[in-house]
Order: C-alpha cells, then sequence, then structure tokens
C-alpha cells in the first residue's frame, strides 16, 4: 500500500567558501535559517519536520519564498539527503520540477520522447507504448519527426506536457501545478492534469495558489524558515 | 561516513549506473551529433582535425630521413593524447553542465561520468580513423606487439571514468580548476613525449619525460607499435596509477554522491 512518512528530517549544510579566486557570493543553495559559527556559514534549510501520508492524500505546502518548500520536495524525491530524521516511501517517487528536464532542441520530438523515458527510467517497451498517446495528446502530427528548435514555443509546452503527466505516480511530488500551451489546449492540459493527478496514490504539491490547493489537496503544511508551523488534516483551515 | 560505507556506496552507484547504459550510450551519442549535426561532414570533421594536427605535426616536426618512423610516433602518440584531453577538460565543468538533471532527478553519478567517457570514446574513435590510414601510408606491419597496445587502450578506457570523476569533483569545488587544467593541458601536450622523442641527453627533457603520468599512457599504447618492444615497468606503474585513480574515485563518489545537488554551482 502507498505511504509516505517522513520523520523528524532535517536538512543542515555548510556553505562551503568555494576554493575560487572569484570575491565569495551566494552559495547558498536552498531557504532556510542561515547561521554563522566563526569561518562556517550554516545554512537550517529543514528543521524537524515529521508527518505520515496514506493513500488518497494530497497534502497542499505552503510558505513564503525560501520557507523550504522545494527543498522539502527534493528531500522526499530523494534529491537531496536529509541530514537527519528519515523519509519511508512505500511506493515509487515520481517528481515533476520542470517539464522541459532534459529536452535537446536538436532532436526530433520522437528521439525527445525516448530521451525523456529513458531518463524517467522507462524499459523501451515502456516508451514504445506511451509514445502514441503523447505525440497524438500533443497535436504535432508530421512535426514530431522534425527538430524540436523548429517548433514554436507552444508546441514545444505541449510536447513537454504530454510527455511529463504520461507518468503513472504512485506518489506524486510536484512544484507548482503544471498547464500548458494556447487558450485551445489549456482547457485539455487541465483535465489530462487532473486525470494525471487522479492516479497517483498520494500527491505534494508546494504552490503559492490557494484555490488551486484548494480544489486539489486534502490536507496542508505550511513551513516557515524551514519549520512546520502548521499541519492540518483538513484543507478547509487554509486562508 | 567511514570510507567502506561510501565505497559500497560509490559500487551501488556503478553498478545502477551500468543498468541504465541505454541512458548514457542514448546521450553521448546525441552529444556527438549535436555538436556536429547541421554541418556537411558531420562527425568526420574530427577525422579531418585529427589529419590536420597530424599532417602539421610530422611534416613541420620529423626529420626528413626518418618521416615514417615519425610519423607513425605522431600518429599513436596523438591519438592517445587527443582522447586523454577529451576526458580531462570537459570532465572539470562536469557537474555544472549536469546541472539541471543532478538537481531535477535522483539518476546515478556514474550515468554522467560514463556519458562523458563515452562522447570522449566516440570522438577519438574518429580519431581512430585517421591514426590506421597515416599508420597505413607508412606503411607499418602489424606485429603480434600490437596486441598489447590494444591492451594499454583498454586500460586508458578502463580507467578514463576514474580521471574523469576526480576530475569532475575537483571542478565542483574549485571552480577556477577548469581555466588551471586547460591551461595546464595545454602545456603538458608540450612537456609530453607526443611528438618528440625522448634522447636522454636533456635533464629538463628526462625530468619531464619521468615524472609526466601522461608518458606512461602514451607509452604503453604506442611503444608496441613503434619498436615492437613491450613497455612492462611502464605497464605497472599504470597498472598501480589506476588503482590509486579508481579508489580515489570511488571514494568521492561514495562521500559526495547525497550532496552533489548541494554542491554544484
Amino acid at each position: 500500500m502507498t505511504r509516505l512518512s517522513v520523520n523528524d528530517v532535517g536538512l543542515v549544510y555548510r556553505v562551503r567558501e568555494r576554493l575560487t579566486l572569484r570575491a565569495p557570493a551566494g552559495n547558498q543553495k536552498t531557504g532556510g535559517t542561515v547561521t554563522r559559527r566563526g569561518r562556517e556559514t550554516l545554512v537550517t534549510a529543514l528543521d524537524g519536520v515529521s508527518f505520515a501520508l496514506a493513500p488518497g492524500d494530497r497534502l497542499a505546502v505552503t510558505g513564503p519564498n525560501g520557507s523550504g518548500k522545494t527543498t522539502l520536495l527534493k528531500v522526499l524525491a530523494g534529491i537531496y539527503a536529509p541530514t537527519r530524521g528519515t523519509v519511508t516511501a512505500d511506493g515509487a517517487v515520481d517528481a515533476l520540477f520542470d517539464i522541459n528536464l532534459g529536452f535537446r532542441p536538436e532532436a526530433t520530438g520522437r528521439r525527445n520522447i525516448v530521451i525523456r523515458g529513458l531518463i524517467n527510467g522507462w524499459s523501451q517497451v515502456e516508451i514504445n507504448r506511451r509514445a502514441e498517446s503523447i505525440i497524438a495528446f500533443s497535436e504535432l502530427g508530421d512535426f514530431i519527426d522534425m527538430p524540436v528548435r523548429t517548433y514554436s514555443q507552444g508546441m514545444a509546452a505541449r510536447l513537454a506536457f504530454a510527455i511529463a503527466t504520461s507518468l503513472d505516480p504512485e506518489i506524486l511530488i510536484m512544484d507548482e501545478w503544471i498547464g500548458a500551451g494556447d487558450a485551445g489546449f489549456q482547457s485539455k492540459a487541465s483535465k489530462r492534469m487532473t486525470e494525471f493527478a487522479g492516479r497517483a496514490g498520494i500527491i505534494v504539491l508546494a504552490s503559492h495558489n490557494h484555490a488551486l490547493l484548494r480544489e486539489t489537496c486534502n490536507r496542508w503544511l505550511h513551513l516557515e524558515q524551514g519549520h512546520v508551523t502548521r499541519f492540518s488534516d483538513s484543507i478547509d483551515d487554509l486562508p | 561516513m567511514s570510507t567502506g560505507a561510501a565505497i559500497r556506496l560509490a559500487l551501488s552507484d556503478i553498478l545502477d549506473g551500468l543498468r541504465r547504459y541505454r541512458l548514457w550510450v542514448t546521450l553521448a551519442t546525441e552529444d556527438v551529433l549535436d555538436q556536429h549535426r547541421r554541418t556537411t561532414l558531420g562527425p568526420l570533421w574530427l577525422v579531418v582535425n585529427y589529419f590536420l594536427f597530424a599532417g602539421t605535426f610530422i611534416f613541420v616536426f620529423s626529420p626528413s630521413d626518418d618521416r615514417a618512423l615519425h610519423a607513425i610516433y605522431i600518429a599513436v602518440g596523438l591519438l592517445v593524447w587527443t582522447y586523454i584531453n577529451e576526458i580531462i577538460t570537459p570532465a572539470v565543468t562536469l557537474f555544472e553542465r549536469e546541472g539541471g538533471l543532478i538537481r531535477g532527478t535522483t539518476l546515478p553519478v556514474t550515468v554522467y561520468i560514463l556519458r562523458l567517457t563515452l562522447q570522449s570514446l566516440i570522438r577519438s574513435g574518429y580519431s581512430l580513423i585517421g591514426c590506421v590510414v597515416i599508420l597505413w601510408v607508412a606503411g607499418v606491419s602489424v606485429t603480434p606487439a600490437w596486441g598489447w597496445s590494444a591492451a594499454g587502450l583498454f586500460f586508458i578506457v578502463l580507467v578514463s571514468p576514474a580521471i574523469v570523476c576526480v576530475f569532475a569533483f575537483l571542478g565542483a569545488v574549485f571552480p577556477d580548476s577548469q581555466f588551471i587544467v586547460s591551461n595546464l593541458m595545454r602545456i603538458a601536450m608540450f612537456i609530453t613525449p607526443v611528438f618528440w622523442m625522448f634522447s636522454g641527453n636533456d635533464p629538463i627533457q628526462a625530468a619531464l619525460y619521468h615524472f609526466n603520468p601522461f608518458t606512461y599512457l602514451i607509452a604503453i599504447v604506442r611503444e608496441p607499435i613503434v619498436s615492437g618492444s613491450v613497455p612492462l615497468s611502464m605497464m605497472g606503474w599504470c597498472a598501480g596509477g589506476g588503482i590509486a585513480i579508481w579508489a580515489l574515485a570511488l571514494v568521492l563518489i561514495g562521500r559526495n554522491k547525497r550532496r552533489l545537488a548541494l554542491m554544484i554551482p
């Protein structure tokens, strides 16, 4: 059964005074609290974060910029390793941070589907199975065999969206809700996105759009400077 | 993290990376094709580049009375040098270039390392075509000693991912190293016996020859072809160096794999 359990997770890292001849500046990669101890600078990006999600849970993550939302999502996705506590995921975790990830403008649309499939860890059979529905949904027609650099911005966005939403996620981590394309495509994209999210056992979604979070999620977590300041079992508590 | 735990983590990363061979093979192939996609000759430009470079050295630096031997010497030396340069110089900026994937996925570090290694190997494959043509024109005959050259090439390929890894982590913690390393590699080409022969008379030349790891890497491939001899002691030094750099690479991967996304610029 799909579960996601986060137990007393903390992420503290030392900002390296990089061995550079350039003047020292901005090596902080995340939000959080900065403390200086002698010549050492430490960033506490997350501190004491705990929660547990069960199948059907859709967790809204809110907080001001630099509060640790993206850092938390990256810890859940396994991109950042916590320096304290544990994250236990029963189920495959899929994360959507950048739908254009790995896109190669010189390669054809079809080739980009293969590359993104390989990045996602799909087998050749899975890539072949999903390719036709991705092509059909993106409405690219014969352009699918043209280099992506020849696409309009909208065409490239439709392809990226179609690939990103062709996952079958068990635990889905998203930094902002995604959409794509012109007005005509947007309603189609919105429907697909709802179906896509509906297939996931668990969703963790960070956003500043509270209306969207109320519509999509059923639980709410609020972060301030890397600390959980509010965790609610009801999305109705979200202001 | 203990060294043992770091090595175990590194080995699991390598196994995971090897399992994802289709990804790094695809990316490396696309990288090479992208570099030449809109040109008429495509990757054959790499053969042309090699011919121009090797030809210049052969005609400018070779004595007219023994040009064939020098052509063989330079052709093989340049092939090995080109490959070494192709893996070291871009390795320093590897993690910065791969920043999008490192910050957006949980792909093994090995995928990035093998992507660059294979990309350099493909590019050097085109140089190999040029090298074979020069050897054929120079009238060299194939002897059983060539098997040792093949073993030397295989050894260099085997140690390449470790070299890439060490220079990639160097670049991640010391960004200026990309300029330092690229300048040093330019200088190294001239102080390494790529196109000059070691006479043994000049003490400075002797130091450049003996205390230069590139000398040994080139010699284990070139000596069996040029002189028919097997440089066993040099092979021993290379094997020792190879084990040392792989040990360092394993520790670097194991210790830094889980914090790489926070290390890169």
